[in-house]
Formats: structure tokens, C-alpha cells, sequence
């Protein structure tokens, strides 16, 4: 293996995640004092009106320390020797916060009947969070020695273990906190890594299409998530409006009002109080109605870029465990985008997910921009000979299947 | 291409790493594109669509209710209230969200008599999010309920009325129903002016209806406040007119009785009582609707005798007779095969009579003579008599047109002198009031010009409005002055009704000093469309007027008295009046001749 030298880092990256993080403080601080509003009205809270912009402005902090510590003080290598270990202590952490979670602790924090938080004295923090960068690392290590061992797509050293960890991971999160988000970024995680591990097609096929099954049968056996569904499918369809359809509509209320330029900062009139969540999940929405379809389009067009970005690094990344780990960045990224954006423009059912760098919240944007941040590290490490290394029937077999999909659907 | 050092990467040939990238790639594009035409689609396709959806979800169209005007009284030359505002509150919860069991609790203990609703059945209504759950909660309670701080509770100011007389002249003031709009009375009749003009507030609101500043076509009419209105009726006369009413009628088989103070020089009325009065502000407990009415201006009727005034002055008008003309009287008079008889049938009064006589002992025998002499002919009603008698009740005096008072009234009805079977019986029974329907106010404001100098004005209740603590003195109605009866004509009918009361004087009834006249009249009820003879029920009514002796009369007092089923004679009626003319003098200060 070639040593490669450091060099510069991805400016790309960096960037779009110090913009992204500066565009959502202005979001928050515009619609910040309407949401203390709306709740102290409606709850007799006593939120102060910039409470909301001083909590983000405060995650925004931590955040980039995060993201600095990852980036330039905390070396990958060094991290990777604790993957198991971090794994360990996240599981740990996410069991604790069930069993004391029935035990109602009052260390455990919970909202509409969820669990998911601890509480320590005010400060609160989500182990789901944790435990996606957990995965991340987790499998970043796991499938390289594994590649290594030459033992990928076993099932006894490779599948056995690798389901265990991720059944347990995903059970704690969508079972035990009935939180569907974190488990669909889990989900990307894994079969994002798992794309790249060198897992055969067809086991990797087979293995998704047990998962998309297992997680069909779910929705179709929960009550609750089958009525975010109907919903979903009344309000594609133009039904009639029910409470379950009330945060969807409201969202593409948000959005459809912004138009070409958007209603302009401070503006927004779904802010107070008719959208659900408008500062966390629903804040893309806000930005549509705020900032319209050219804001929108330059805000997808950084994470496009930003994600397009990462691909490349992981490209130009020689090391397997380094590689895997950025995709794991990139696929946890990905997916929270996606499923959020498509969540608030009614393209699938609302999962409750954050839109990273840009919600509301602090645990969330604190460990992806530390993920982001080992990202940027890597991109020091990248070479070019790797990026060209191409296979060429490899390019060939894509460009084909691209174009017979594009004659099937002419 | 180079194809070295791509082996080391991939352990498996089978599985191409650059490819697999692409795959990202292409998921990122592919899932971001959708999501721009999705956008696209939304934000510029469907934009109109949006914004007209959230203007009807946004826009707050409120009604900035005008403060309605209070009602005031006269009392010794300043207005005085009789009708305030006092300010209650709605409570509105949204059931969504409000803890039910707080709001439970709370208006269990401040506002149970105020709440409006079943809450199990607010809280089991799906999607229900707005609800008012109480109505005219007290200022205090509702701060009590507020202070318990229960989350989506919300209170709505409401003004409602109060009356600190009670229930004093209820049917002349009416009340304001749950709506804000007046009912019967002076709240009835003056709504308009009471009740201003609301203005409007249109405004880009937020989830809990509180207007924005986002807003760019947020309108706000400002509300015109109602007008304070001052009545030209005196409080305390109005008072002490009601106590000894009540007295009356409680000291009588009478339940019913209704009295009317006016200036017959302006008429302007001084008091009108419609008994028995009930509670305005709890008028939803009022069992009998026609305990609303105010029979003054709104029930016509026959006055019976009491309109003998006005066949008499129509015939001294016209120079047909004077108080001293004769006539025979047998004592009863038969008219279109009709035998009408005099109530009194003392033999003394048998034979030749003047007119004079005939008014004190109101002999209807008298009253048809004056219609015969009207007509030109003493021995029989011509067309001639009927006519000018319509043309002196139906034009000069008015009665049976609406006056113009500003109340609710109704017209009554004169008949026609030609049209129709019996005319002369009809119009021989009109002479003393029968026949015929007209209202109080009509009757009184009649008689006030046949004893003021013949001079008919439009009665009125309002003296005006009050603007910051200024009484504004400005008529409501459109006021006729009409000299319709001669100077001596009006002298010489004072004199025949204050000689109808001269034996009140001696009985020490009418006190020395002062001209006091009057004249009664009992009406028989029409059963099955016609008189009833047995005298089973009867409506006694009296008018009259006091004032110093040798001076216009300064006040009309009419009372009139009735009960279903009762025989209620003019003799109570006149005993009331009695009452009242003595005390009007003593309240009014009224000075006697020196």
C-alpha cells in the first residue's frame, strides 16, 4: 500500500457544514421567539424569546468543537481502536435508558409517551444519536477485519455477528424508544457500509429485502405507524384532512407559500404555532416558506454537493476501515436529508427525523458533526491514483443499467 | 487506463468498489432530483393554491364589538343611569390540548352557573378544537379560573347589561338577549343607536388567533361606541308612579295596570310604567311573554268614555254646541235598530240636560247628541257627523296612526264613516270610545291638546343623548305642532272636565288651589265579536290633568287597569289616579294658585 502524504483538507465539506450550521442559527433566530410564544400560550410555559437561539446558538458551539475535535486533534486510527468499544458502551447506554425507562426514572426524559432522553439535571441527551456514530465506527472496523479475515458473506463469522449487533442496535431504537428516524438512519448506515464491504450482490440483495420485510411488517402491525402511513397516502392523494394529516399539510402549506423567493426572514406566518416541530423536524419546511424555491434549491444543492463530496473522498481514500467510515458518514447524512425532506414534501410518511446542521437540537447535531469532522480528516489522506483506478467494464455496467432504465420508463 | 494497484483494494473480483460508489452516486442524484420536482411542483406549480389555503387558514376576521350606549333617567335636571354595561367574560377551551380535568375543577368551583356545556361531551367530539364552555362569567371569577393557569384556556370580553333600579320600568327599557341585541322596550326601539357600529379587524392571525404584524393587507376598522341614551322620563316620579301602581293593584282584583305621565305642553313623557314589571337582567325566567309588553304605546284599545273629550271639543270646535246646549235624555238611544243606554239611570238626569251635565254623569246619550249636532241634524247621525267625527279623531287628534314616539308602537284602528254595514251604530259607540282601537300614548297625547290650548305635539321619551358627561339635547322624532282645536274650544273642555271633579274637591280628594280635571272611562271586552253584557270583564281606565288653578295644566296622568277575567271598573282606576295626581303635585312641587 502506498503511504500517502497529508495535504490540504475538503474546503467543500468543510464549508458547506460550517454554511449549512450558520443558516440554520438564522432560521432559529427568526422563528425562535414565536415558538416560545406558541408553547408559553398554549402550555403556560415560560420560555424567554430568544430561549431557542441561545440553545442553538449554544449546540452550534459544542458542535463545532466537535467537529474541530474530530477533525484535527482526535486521529482516526485512534478512534478506530475504541470502535468496540464505543459500540459496547452505546448498546449499554440505550438498554439502560429502556429498563429505566419502565422503571420511570426519573433520569429519563419523555415526550408523547416516547422515551428517549436522559435527563440530568436539565441537560439532556439522546443515546440513539451516540449510537449511530457508534454503528458507524462499529462497522467501519467490524467489516475491514472481516475483509481482511476473507471471511465476508460467512455466516458464521461474518452475518451471525454482524445481525446480532445490528438487531440488537435497531431493537433498542425502533422497539424500546419507538423511534422510527433513528432506525431508518441505522438502517442506511448498515446497508450503505455493507454496499461497500465487498458483500456478494445477491447477499446483499437477499439480506435487504429481508429487512425492507421485517420492517413492512412492522408498520403494517403497529397501529400508530399505520395511521402515519394512511395519512401519508391521504395526503399524496389530496383526502380529507384528518389530525394525522394536519403536520404534513401544514409542512407543504409552509413550503407552497414560500413560492419562487419565499416570504423573507422573520416572516413566516406557519411558524406560530401552526406547524408541528417548525424549529426541529419541520424546519425545512420553514426555510421554504422563508427563503422559497431558490433558497431550497441552494440549500439541497450544499448537501448534494457536500454528499457528492464525501463520495469522492471515500474514492480517493485508500484505506478500506477509513473508507467505510466515511460512507457510513456519508449514508447517515443521506438518509436524514432524504427522509426528512421527503417527510415535509409528503414524498413518504412523516418518520420523525432531524434535517442534520439545520434542526433544532443539540445531541443530533453534535455527534454528526463530529462524524463530518473525521470525514474532513480523511480528505487530508486522500490520493489520486486511487480515484483513477477504475474499472472500466465496472463504469460500463453502470452506464448500461442507467440506460435501460431510462428506455423502460420512456 | 491503468489497471494496476487496483487488485490490493478489492479481495473479491466479482465485487467492483468504483462501481458500487456509483451506485451512491446516483441515489444522491436520483433522490435529490425527485425531491427538486417535488418542490418545483409544490413552490411554483401549486403556489396560488397555497396561498389561498393559508390566507383561510391564517386570516383572522374579527368583530370589534361597539360598546353599547347606557340608558338614562332625568332626576331633579341631570341624567342619571338606569342601564350600564358591566363586563363578563367567555371562556373558550380547545379540547385538543386544554387539561380537561382542570377545567373541570375550575369552573365546577367559580362558574357552574355560567357553564354552557356538557365537557364530556366537548372532549368526546373529534377534532374539536374550539369550544366556549362558559358565558357572562363574572370580572372576579374569571380572574379566579385564569389564576389556576390551566394551559389553552382563553377569555373573551363581552359587555352585558346591568340595572341598578331593579326592576323599575322594565317594560318601558326591555332587555339585551344573548346575542347583544335589543328586545322590546327602549333597547327594542332604539337598538340602532344604542348598540353603535362594530368594527372589524382582519388581520394574519397565529394559531391562537392573536394577530401578526406579518401580515400585509391586515385591516382594522375601528368600532363606533352606541350612543347613551337620556330618557325624558323623571326616575323618581317613575319610581313612586310604579310603588303606588303595584299598591293598586295588589289592593284590587286588577293585575295588570299601566300609567302615563306627560307634559301636555311639550308631550314629552315624565313616567310609564307597565305593571307588573319583571327582571330584565334575568328575562330568560320570565314565564309570560306578554309581561314584555308595553301596553302603552303597543296594545291598542277602547278607552271607552274617555273619549267623550274628544266628541265634545270636535263639536265645540266646530261651533255645533256649547257646555250649556240641551238635549232630551230618555236615557238610552236607538241607533240602526241597536239600543244603547246610559250607564247612569238616576231619574234626576231624566229630561232636558246641558251638555255639561251630560259629560260629568258621561252619559253616552250626550256624546251621540254632539255627533247628531256635528252632522247638522239634532235628530238623527248624518254623513256629515261621521265624517268631520273621522276627521277630528283620525286626523286632527291622530288616533289610530302610529305616533312617532320613539318606541315600538302599534296604529290602532278608526273606522271608515262610510264604508261598511252600521256605520251610525259604529260611529254612535265611537263617540264614547267604542269601536275603535288606539293606545295609550295615542289617547293621552290627544287629550293633552284638548286641555293644553289645542295645540298637538308629537309625543317624544327621549330629551337626548350624552356625549363625555354632556346631556345633547336633540329630538328623535319628527315633532308636529298642530293647532287643531281653538283656545276656547280647549278652555271650555277644562272646564267641563275640572267640573267632572269638583266633588273630589269637596271630598277633599283634589286640594284647594289647584285645577284638577279628569274623565273615566270602563270598557266592556268584546267576546266572540261582540259586547259582552254581562260585564264579566272589564278594562277601567281615567285621564286627567293637574296644574295651579287658573294656569294651562302642567301634567296628564292616564291609568289604565285590567285583569283576564276581572271586572276592573273605572273606579279604580280613577282611585289610582287620585293617588298619583297628588303625589305628581307634591313630587313636581307643583305651586297652588296664591
Amino acid at each position: 500500500m502506498p503511504t500517502i502524504r497529508k495535504h490540504k483538507s475538503d474546503l467543500v465539506i468543510l464549508f458547506a457544514t460550517l454554511g449549512l450550521m450558520a443558516l440554520g442559527l438564522i432560521v432559529i433566530y427568526a422563528i425562535g421567539p414565536m415558538r416560545a410564544n406558541v408553547l408559553n400560550n398554549t402550555y403556560g410555559t415560560d420560555y424567554d424569546s430568544n430561549f431557542f437561539f441561545i440553545g442553538q446558538l449554544r449546540s452550534v458551539g459544542l458542535s463545532l468543537l466537535a467537529f474541530f475535535a474530530a477533525f484535527k486533534w482526535i486521529p482516526y486510527k485512534y478512534v478506530k481502536k475504541f470502535a468496540k468499544p464505543l459500540m459496547i458502551v452505546a448498546l449499554i447506554l440505550s438498554g439502560l435508558l429502556w429498563v429505566l425507562a419502565m422503571a420511570h426514572s426519573s433520569l429519563v426524559k419523555c415526550e408523547l409517551g416516547e422515551c428517549r432522553w436522559f435527563n440530568f439535571g436539565g441537560l439532556s441527551f439522546q443515546p440513539a444519536e451516540f449510537l449511530k456514530l457508534a454503528m458507524v465506527f462499529y462497522l467501519a472496523d467490524f467489516l475491514s477485519r472481516k475483509r481482511e479475515e476473507g471471511v465476508i458473506g460467512k455466516w458464521r463469522e461474518f452475518w451471525l455477528p454482524l445481525l446480532i449487533v445490528c438487531g440488537l442496535s435497531l431493537f433498542l431504537v425502533v422497539i424500546a424508544q419507538g423511534d422510527l428516524g433513528t432506525g431508518v438512519a441505522l438502517i442506511a448506515i448498515i446497508f450503505g457500509t455493507l454496499l461497500i464491504s465487498g458483500v456478494p450482490a445477491r447477499q446483499y440483495l437477499i439480506m435487504l429485502a429481508v429487512v425492507l420485510s421485517v420492517a413492512v411488517g412492522s408498520v403494517a402491525t403497529s397501529s400508530h405507524r399505520m395511521q402515519r402511513v394512511d395519512a401519508w397516502l391521504t395526503t399524496l392523494t389530496g383526502g380529507e384532512s384528518t389530525d394525522s394529516t394536519y403536520h404534513v399539510e401544514n409542512a407543504m402549506l409552509a413550503i407552497g407559500t414560500g413560492g419562487m423567493f419565499g416570504v423573507g426572514v422573520g416572516n413566516s406566518v406557519q411558524a406560530t404555532g401552526y406547524l408541528p416541530e417548525s424549529i426541529n423536524d419541520s424546519v425545512f419546511a420553514i426555510m421554504g416558506e422563508t427563503f422559497g424555491f431558490v433558497g431550497l434549491f441552494i440549500i439541497i444543492a450544499i448537501f448534494g454537493v457536500m454528499l457528492l463530496r464525501m463520495l469522492k473522498v471515500a474514492e480517493g481514500t485508500a484505506d478500506f476501515d477509513a473508507r467505510l467510515l466515511i460512507i457510513g458518514v456519508f449514508s447517515w447524512t443521506l438518509a436524514q436529508v432524504v427522509v426528512n425532506i421527503m417527510a415535509m414534501t409528503s414524498l413518504v410518511p412523516v418518520t420523525g427525523i432531524t434535517l442534520p446542521l439545520l434542526s433544532y437540537g443539540g445531541t443530533s447535531m453534535i455527534f454528526i458533526t463530529f462524524a463530518i469532522g473525521e470525514v474532513c480528516q480523511l480528505s487530508c489522506y486522500t490520493s489520486r491514483e486511487v480515484i483513477r483506478n477504475e474499472d472500466i467494464s465496472s463504469r460500463r455496467g453502470v452506464r448500461g443499467a442507467h440506460h435501460s432504465s431510462g428506455r423502460r420508463s420512456s | 487506463m491503468s489497471r494496476t494497484n487496483y487488485q490490493h483494494l478489492v479481495t473479491n473480483p466479482a465485487v467492483s468498489m468504483p462501481r458500487r460508489i456509483r451506485i451512491l452516486k446516483n441515489i444522491v442524484l436520483i433522490a435529490l432530483a425527485i425531491i427538486l420536482v417535488r418542490l418545483f411542483f409544490i413552490q411554483i406549480v401549486e403556489h396560488d393554491a397555497w396561498v389561498a389555503k393559508a390566507d383561510e387558514a391564517h386570516t383572522l376576521l374579527e368583530t370589534i364589538v361597539a360598546k353599547r350606549g347606557e340608558i338614562y333617567m332625568m332626576d331633579d335636571g341631570e341624567p342619571v343611569p338606569v342601564v350600564l354595561n358591566q363586563t363578563t367574560y367567555q371562556i373558550i377551551i380547545d379540547p385538543a390540548v386544554t387539561d380537561k380535568e382542570g377545567i373541570k375543577h375550575a369552573l365546577e368551583t367559580y362558574a357552574k352557573d355560567y357553564t354552557v356545556v356538557d365537557l364530556d361531551e366537548v372532549y368526546d367530539t373529534e377534532g374539536l378544537r374550539y369550544s366556549i364552555v362558559a358565558k357572562n362569567v363574572p370580572r372576579d371569577m374569571a380572574n379566579k379560573i385564569a389564576e389556576e393557569n390551566i394551559g389553552a384556556v382563553w377569555f373573551k370580553k363581552n359587555n352585558q347589561r346591568v340595572y341598578p333600579e331593579g326592576e323599575m320600568a322594565s317594560g318601558l327599557l326591555g332587555f339585551v338577549n344573548s346575542d347583544g341585541l335589543g328586545q322590546y322596550g327602549v333597547e327594542g326601539s332604539l337598538n340602532g343607536e344604542l348598540s353603535g357600529k362594530d368594527g372589524l379587524l382582519k388581520a394574519t392571525a397565529d394559531v391562537n388567533k392573536v394577530a401578526l404584524s406579518i401580515g400585509k393587507d391586515n385591516v382594522k376598522i375601528p368600532a363606533e361606541d352606541g350612543k347613551n341614551v337620556v330618557l325624558s322620563v323623571d326616575r323618581g316620579l317613575q319610581k313612586g308612579v310604579e310603588e303606588i301602581a303595584i299598591d293598586a293593584v295588589n289592593s284590587s282584583v286588577a293585575t295588570n295596570a299601566s300609567v302615563l305621565v306627560m307634559d301636555p305642553n311639550t308631550s314629552e313623557v315624565l313616567a310609564m310604567a307597565n305593571l307588573p314589571n319583571y327582571n330584565p337582567g334575568d328575562y330568560g325566567n320570565v314565564k309570560d311573554a306578554s309581561a314584555y309588553v308595553n301596553y302603552v304605546t303597543e296594545v291598542p284599545y277602547e278607552p271607552a268614555s274617555i273619549c267623550k273629550s274628544f266628541t265634545y271639543s270636535a263639536a265645540l270646535n266646530e261651533g255645533a254646541m256649547t257646555a250649556d246646549t240641551t238635549y232630551f235624555n230618555e236615557g238610552y238611544e236607538i241607533v240602526d235598530g241597536w239600543k244603547i243606554q246610559n250607564a247612569e239611570q238616576r231619574a234626576s238626569i231624566y229630561g232636558t240636560i246641558s251638555m255639561k251635565t251630560a259629560l260629568y254623569w258621561s252619559l253616552n246619550t250626550g256624546s251621540i247628541y254632539a255627533l247628531k249636532l256635528l252632522g247638522g241634524n239634532p235628530a238623527a247621525i248624518t254623513q256629515q257627523g261621521r265624517e268631520k267625527l273621522y276627521n277630528y279623531y283620525y286626523d286632527k287628534f291622530r288616533l289610530g296612526q302610529a305616533t312617532g314616539i320613539e318606541l315600538f308602537e302599534a296604529e290602532g284602528y278608526i273606522p271608515d264613516p262610510n264604508e261598511g254595514w252600521g256605520r251610525d251604530s259604529v260611529y254612535a259607540n265611537m263617540t264614547f270610545g267604542q269601536n275603535l282601537g288606539i293606545t295609550m300614548i295615542q289617547t293621552a297625547t290627544a287629550f293633552s291638546a284638548v286641555i293644553n290650548g289645542g295645540i298637538y305635539h308629537t309625543p317624544t321619551i327621549v330629551k337626548g343623548t350624552l356625549e363625555d358627561g354632556e346631556l345633547k339635547t336633540q329630538s328623535q322624532v319628527e315633532v308636529v305642532e298642530d293647532q287643531i282645536l281653538s283656545p276656547e274650544t280647549s278652555a271650555s273642555m277644562r272646564d267641563m272636565l275640572v267640573n267632572n271633579r269638583n266633588y273630589k274637591v269637596r271630598d277633599g280628594t283634589d286640594k284647594y288651589g289647584y285645577a284638577v280635571g279628569g274623565k273615566s272611562g270602563t270598557a266592556q271586552v268584546v267576546r266572540n265579536g261582540v259586547y259582552d253584557d254581562t260585564y264579566a270583564e272589564l278594562v277601567g281606565s281615567y285621564i286627567g290633568f293637574i296644574g295651579p288653578e287658573g294656569e294651562l295644566p302642567k301634567y296628564v296622568i292616564m291609568v289604565k287597569m285590567w285583569g283576564e277575567g276581572q271586572s276592573v271598573g273605572s273606579g279604580d282606576a280613577m282611585d289610582l289616579f287620585d293617588k298619583l295626581s297628588n303625589y305628581a303635585i307634591n313630587y313636581l312641587k307643583i305651586q297652588p294658585k296664591a
